[in-house]
């Protein structure tokens, strides 16, 4: 185990002991790279810190860097222990990005089907979007993944990372079928091609690009 | 003690050990062990994970400070972190008075 190695090496000077171990850690933390950087200058803070207060408490440099590592518990722990934060961290961030891209890719379509739904209302929008219930079922989901693991927690029942991860993936579906509908209504639709067409395809392909490669990350993390 | 026996008290522990001033994760942990005589030595796998929690349901927020030349994260109680701490001290005078007069050695009354 990496943590019995550094604390019995002898040979390992202790700032290396400690960059030996935040390099296990690091390889082990899963999620958004801000969060695990930041995660990681907080530990190596923490763990430095630990063994300044060994080296004042008498000990030797090198039995204060494999106390304090001791202390802290094995990068694998220590990982797994993480592992929820990070999930939710991931499953929040990809939400957004969905949230703020998913009017980027709508617009398209609306100026496509020339739809203004503030003159047509809901029922003609329907008609004419088959994927309106769709998007309504991705914005309650993304909604309320986001407000129950978010400050709303207070208040809320909290969802944990598993079911946000599954939010997650779900959401990315629906965006899936979504462009997928869209696209293919407009292939058989027999319109001529036109500019606006491209763009709405393109913006829709780019997102369904962007949903299997969540859909893919999301179950390596469920797993 | 074992860290699940704190199962549902670890936030108000928290909460009230950054109540006095800003603390980074590690003097947190000391905190927790010294304010408790050692009953309370938790591992790094739980404490800076429920900081992280606490700070995603806004009761406590975080100040990145540079100090000895390390960057480090300190943590501060936010107003609804008071809040919530306030509430959770209630909680927790009622419940441990009530487990506290059923643990008493005493006699039952008898239903027969």
């Amino acid at each position: 185990m990496a943590i019995d190695r550094l604390a019995t090496s002898t040979g390992t000077r202790p700032k290396d002991a400690l960059a030996a171990y935040l390099s296990d850690l690091a390889a082990q933390l899963n999620g958004p790279r801000r969060r695990r950087d930041a995660i990681l200058t907080e530990l190596r803070d923490g763990l430095e810190q630990a063994m300044q207060d060994r080296i004042a408490a008498g000990l030797p440099r090198d039995r204060a860097a494999a106390a304090a590592i001791s202390q802290f518990g094995s990068p694998h722990a220590v990982a797994d222990a993480f592992g929820g934060e990070l999930t939710t961290a991931y499953a929040r961030r990809t939400i957004v990005w969905f949230i703020v891209t998913g009017p980027l890719v709508g617009i398209w379509w609306l100026l496509l089907l020339h739809l203004s739904p503030w003159r047509t209302g809901l029922i003609a929008l329907v008609a004419a979007i088959p994927v309106i219930p769709l998007i309504i079922a991705a914005i309650a989901t993304a909604g309320g993944t986001l407000a129950t693991t978010g400050r709303l927690m207070r208040w809320l029942p909290e969802t944990g990372p598993r079911r946000a991860l599954a939010a997650t993936i779900a959401i990315a579906m629906l965006c899936m079928i979504i462009d997928l509908t869209m696209i293919t209504v407009i292939m058989v639709s027999s319109a001529p091609t036109r500019p606006l067409m491209i763009i709405a395809s393109a913006a829709s392909l780019i997102r369904i690009v962007y949903s299997i490669t969540i859909v893919q990350h999301a179950i390596r993390m469920r797993v | 003690m074992r860290p699940e026996l704190l199962k549902g008290h670890l936030d108000a522990l928290l909460l009230a050990v950054l109540e006095p001033g800003p603390q980074h994760g590690y003097a947190v942990i000391e905190s927790l062990r010294s304010g408790s005589d050692g009953a309370l030595d938790l591992p790094t796998g739980t404490v800076y994970p429920a900081l992280h929690r606490l700070e995603r349901a806004g009761l406590i927020a975080s100040d990145w400070q540079t100090v000895g030349g390390r960057r480090r994260r300190a943590y501060h109680l936010t107003q609804a972190g008071h809040i919530a701490l306030t509430e959770q001290r209630a909680l927790w005078d009622q419940f441990s008075t009530a487990v506290t007069a059923l643990l008493k050695t005493r006699t039952w009354p008898s239903t027969a």
